[in-house]
């Protein structure tokens, strides 16, 4: 080849969680913690948030619904659905590392290689997603999805519903459970046998656990092309039991997808920015970049193509949807309806535009930072008009619980960094991606 | 410095050099038309005339010749027209994204398979002008102002998007195609031996010198059209889709159009690119260019958008039960079960089930296979637009004025016109421009060669043999 | 883009990678390059020589908004004052409906200026006689061109420089 320099970078590092990291994660929990529990105090006795307005409008949207027996609100309920919120984001997340992974691999890809090891470090959380969501199902279920309630496919009860009993083959307890535990059982355990080759192949070299974590990874992508619409529709569209689009699924899959890969590049760069990942050069954080452009604007393809369908032939059981969302409940949606847009579509294409920045790692934090806070509200407005209602909104319970998930979270992805060499280092594409180069 | 991985597949093999590059390609734009071209161009020209006729009788007599009755007012037009647009789509996914994802098997196919872009998308267009049934009022379909014999056109209509996003997209596909081909225009230039060949791809070529102020701006002109095209690709069977989507009428206001059609639309595309590839590839004897490396990974791009396809099937059909709407539950159990059964597993098999041979190693790296399997696909694809359109019209919401649609020859002859249409285009490219793309395959040579000759810009045949003044190597 | 005449030296490699690496060796004798021909695009040339980086995509951003601009305006006017129609029980003017017509149109301008930037700013046209120090640079060698008026070394100087960077040949051409 040729005789050009590249100054040689070692392959050799290992990342510290240092004490220090972990007094402030456990302190950024513990604020967590004592956030939420005001917050529960403030519920408990009426106040607190900014769900005070509770307009005839409001209840006209909730009658909406269908429902006869409608429960009588608790404000427990506005806790779990916060939990659930978070469970499914975070889950995303975590699972969106294993994909990335996974099509990396099934398209060869080379240049991937060099910050692999941060992919694959998150979805070590898939268990306490997982853990988390079984728990909030059993203990609030009926409180946050319309279809578990008592006598809903029964014709003799007062709270017959016939649509809903229509879809009971498919949202009843058993099944749902078990689906639950399929997906996470799956999804994690592919990822150990992932994370075993990857470990084995730093130890022992040779291209044998590649060929195999090809095969591991297209099996991963099967299972994934399913059950990431179908937890979907599990996790987040049936809460709108009646409401139903054929897009939610990949739609989901668009949001998980965008926040995981920006929360990957976040993490490189603050990685790079402490010292570590000295290997990630300009041409890979601008590949990052472009991922992260790319599929904000895939997102927005999909929330826009969805959208534009139901608005435009405007049928009763779909507009609902956006409906409630934009003028139900009193109107408390339309403002993050418009956030949603806002962080996940204008201020990253606007700030990843160019080359440059798509370079400047103080551009790609900002763009990062809208990406994820964005769609937080995206899994946000889609979760809370369904179970709380008129109830939502922004308080130190809805603070409290991004930063427990945030600081548990980086706690687990540091954890799972530490296992091992940064930069795998007998990966056989990992010269290629060492010499990265789109200038 | 570029490192390639040694886990890496070749993509060129036979040792070639730079100059056995442009000698492959070239010759044959060179050289007189071969017999087998000659026959080849006949029968397509034939069957361009046929079509012609039947196209003819269609605007001379009217629609009235087509089998469409009150009920199914779209049949095989709309169909055939989607079926060419997704066709169409191949080209510019392969030039664009995979340009963008830096996927370098794409050189040796990119050329063909934007021309074959183009081809397909005129054939789509034709159906439309067909369809108008006056044809010399096309112009109606244009924002003019009213004085001009319409209204202005209704910005709300999705056929209306349809006419922007489909000359957007075939100018701008032309643009690229065009802009790619420059350098290898320039190599004919330099190489033509007479006068009319220097003068018209001189023409061509627009001046290209390849300085590296050129090389640098076609390198970036090239990403930025990339970049554009890509989301382009999306918009157009997006739009396409929602031509159906935008609509009331069960199975085709859906959500997933979108998105299903542009996999689909990708599906059908590559399954063309590998017929006239494999094709291509046996009469021109490029198989040291397309070798089964790329035959392989278009099968694995087939087999993903195929599976797309297919989830977006299933989807579809859940959520029709799913909903508890009894018109949409309806209109999938029709599908499956109704007097167009037939077509429906014609789809479900060609579409879903032939591509997932391809998990298997041996099936989709023999030559044989593929080529039968890419065919199969097409037909499903078309199978399956047949089933969107004319399953979902012929029994809607109201009983009584349910039907069955049945061709007539004018239907089948104008679709025999497309056929014959694209190929005699397609056998004039092959023939007088490059088939592949001489620079970008060049640029892979090193790195991705099976075996490197000892020097790699090699001995140019041809002429500069004899006229050694030019080409020193030669003694 | 305007070629220079005069007298050249023209140094006709074999390999891309060493034209590459010439370059450099080139400049370091203090010989000023006119340019280098390939027959395909050769990473990191650009650079090595010493040109800008090129500024064509500026103008990209430009012809987006302005091609967003004129289709706004031609749906607004139309569909909103000069005929305005409720279809579908949707606004006169209803924007998402327009989405799709403003993004082609953004495309089809930014494409269409971007591809005219780029023959303008090559200089190119199909009556344009292109400039070859030797033809077979868009076939299989790799073309050096040194502008003997724009430098202080000496034809021979130059022409040692160019044989020991790895050049094949090495002659003089007018244009």
């Amino acid at each position: 080849m040729s005789a050009h320099h590249h100054e040689a970078v070692s392959v050799e590092e290992q990342f510290e969680f240092t004490s220090e990291s972990k007094r402030q994660l456990a302190i950024g929990f513990g604020i967590g913690v004592v956030l939420v529990l005001i917050g529960a105090y403030l519920l408990a006795n009426g106040g607190g948030g900014h769900e005070a307005a509770h307009g005839a409008a409001a209840h006209g949207a909730e009658h909406a619904h269908g429902a006869a027996g409608h429960h009588e609100y608790k404000w427990t309920t506005r806790l779990w659905a916060n939990l659930w919120t978070n469970s499914i984001y975070f889950t995303g997340i975590s699972v969106i590392g294993m994909f990335f992974i996974c099509y990396n691999y099934l398209a060869q890809a080379g240049w991937s290689v060099v910050f692999k090891r941060i992919p694959e470090a998150m979805p070590a959380f898939l268990p306490v997603t997982g853990l988390l969501m079984l728990l909030t199902f059993f203990v609030a279920g009926h409180d946050m999805f319309h279809w578990t309630q008592e006598g809903i496919t029964d014709p003799k009860s007062a709270n017959y519903d016939a649509i809903i009993a229509g879809k009971s083959a498919f949202l009843n307890t058993p099944f749902y459970i078990i689906r639950l535990v399929i997906y996470f059982t799956l999804w994690y355990g592919l990822w150990r046998v992932l994370r075993s080759f990857s470990l084995k192949e730093d130890l022992e070299g040779g291209t044998e656990y590649y060929e195999k974590s090809i095969k591991f990874g297209v099996a991963f992508l099967v299972v994934f092309a399913i059950t990431s619409s179908t937890a979907a529709w599990d996790f987040v569209m049936s809460i709108d039991t009646h409401w139903f689009s054929t897009m939610f699924g990949w739609y989901t899959l668009a949001s998980w997808h965008v926040a995981g890969l920006a929360v990957m590049t976040l993490t490189v760069v603050t990685l790079k920015e402490r010292g570590y990942l000295q290997a990630v050069n300009e041409s890979h954080l601008h590949d990052l970049g472009k991922f992260c452009f790319a599929f904000t604007v895939f997102w927005t393809y999909v929330w826009f193509a969805q959208f534009l369908l139901i608005y435009y032939a405007n049928l009763p059981e779909e507009a609902i949807y956006y409906r409630e969302r934009f003028s139900g409940y009193g109107g408390i949606f339309k403002g993050p309806f418009f956030i949603n847009i806002i962080l996940n579509f204008f201020v990253p294409f606007l700030v990843l535009m160019t080359r440059d920045a798509k370079r400047t790692t103080r551009v790609l934090k900002v763009a990062c930072w809208s990406i994820i806070v964005g769609h937080y509200f995206d899994f946000w407005n889609n979760v809370m008009p369904g179970t709380v209602g008129e109830h939502a909104g922004f308080g130190p319970v809805e603070f409290g619980f991004i930063l427990m998930f945030a600081t548990a979270f980086i706690w687990s992805v540091s954890t799972q960094l530490t296992k091992a060499n940064l930069i795998p280092r007998n990966h056989p594409m990992l010269e290629e991606s060492l010499h990265h180069d789109i200038a | 410095m570029h490192i390639t991985s040694p886990v890496r597949t070749p993509l060129v093999t036979g040792g070639k050099t730079y100059a056995d590059v442009t000698e492959d390609i070239c010759r044959h734009v060179e050289g007189k038309p071969t017999k087998e071209w000659k026959v080849a161009f006949t029968i397509s020209l034939l069957v361009l005339l046929y079509g012609a006729a039947c196209v003819a009788w269609t605007w001379w007599e009217g629609l009235g010749v087509w089998g469409l009755n009150k009920t199914v007012g779209w049949a095989w037009d709309i169909t055939n027209f989607v079926w060419w647009v997704g066709i169409g789509h191949a080209g510019t996914l392969i030039s664009a994204v995979l340009l963008l994802f830096r996927q370098k098997w794409r050189t040796s196919i990119n050329r063909a398979a934007e021309a074959m872009t183009i081809f397909a998308v005129l054939c789509a267009a034709s159906f439309i002008v067909m369809h108008m049934g006056r044809p010399w009022l096309a112009y109606w379909a244009l924002p003019l102002p009213n004085t001009f014999g319409s209204l202005w056109v209704n910005f709300n209509s999705p056929l209306v998007w349809d006419v922007f996003a489909i000359s957007t997209y075939f100018s701008v596909s032309c643009l690229f195609w065009f802009v790619g081909l420059v350098p290898d225009l320039a190599t004919i230039r330099d190489r033509a031996k007479n006068k009319v060949s220097k003068y018209i791809y001189g023409a061509l070529s627009l001046g290209w010198n390849g300085s590296a102020k050129a090389w640098a701006r076609y390198e970036y002109i090239s990403l930025i059209l990339a970049g554009l095209s890509t989301p382009l690709v999306l918009s157009v069977h997006t739009i396409v889709s929602m031509d159906f989507a935008t609509s009331v009428i069960p199975g085709w206001h859906t959500t997933i159009f979108p998105p299903y059609f542009v996999a689909g639309a990708i599906f059908s595309g590559f399954a063309m690119v590998q017929t006239l590839m494999l094709v291509t590839r046996v009469v021109y004897k490029l198989e040291d260019y397309i070798t089964l490396e790329h035959i392989e990974s278009m099968n694995k791009i087939i087999t993903l958008t195929g599976s797309i396809v297919g989830v977006a099937y299933l989807t579809e059909f859940f959520i029709a039960w799913y909903s508890g709407v009894e018109y949409e539950t309806y209109a999938f159990v029709n599908r499956a079960t109704g007097p167009y059964w037939w077509a429906y597993w014609a789809m479900m098999t060609c579409n879903v089930i032939s591509p997932q041979l391809f998990w298997s190693r041996s099936i989709r790296r023999s030559v044989k296979w593929t080529f039968f399997i890419s065919i199969i696909v097409n037909i499903g694809m078309w199978f399956e637009r047949f089933v969107i359109i004319v399953t979902s019209l012929h029994r809607d919401y109201i009983p009584s004025s349910w039907a069955m649609f049945s061709p007539t020859m004018f239907d089948i002859g104008d679709y025999i016109f497309s056929f014959g249409f694209f190929f005699t285009c397609f056998f004039l490219f092959s023939k007088y421009l490059p088939v592949i793309n001489m620079a970008e395959v060049k640029a892979i040579v090193k790195s991705s060669s099976e075996k490197l000759p000892k020097k790699v810009s090699g001995v140019a045949k041809g002429e500069r043999v004899s006229a050694p003044t030019f080409n020193k190597d030669a003694q | 883009m305007a070629e220079s005449t005069g007298k050249f030296l023209v140094g006709v490699y074999d390999d891309d990678d060493v034209i590459l690496e010439a370059v450099g060796k080139v400049k370091q004798a203090g010989v000023k390059i006119h340019e280098v021909y390939s027959p395909f695009a050769i990473h990191g040339m650009d650079v090595a020589i010493g040109h800008p980086r090129t500024r064509i995509g500026i103008a990209a951003f430009m012809f987006g908004v302005t091609g967003l601009a004129c289709g706004l305006a031609l749906i607004l006017w139309t569909m909103g004052f000069d005929w305005p129609m409720i279809i579908g029980g949707k606004d006169p003017i209803s924007f998402p409906n327009y989405v799709p017509v403003l993004f082609e149109m953004t495309v089809l301008f930014t494409a269409f200026g971007m591809t005219f930037t780029f023959f303008i700013s090559n200089g190119f046209g199909p009556t344009v006689k292109p400039l070859l120090f030797d033809p077979r640079c868009t076939d299989n060698k790799f073309v050096m061109a040194i502008d003997l008026s724009k430098n202080k070394l000496s034809e021979a100087e130059i022409a040692t420089v160019l044989k020991s960077s790895g050049a094949e040949e090495v002659s003089v051409k007018q244009v």
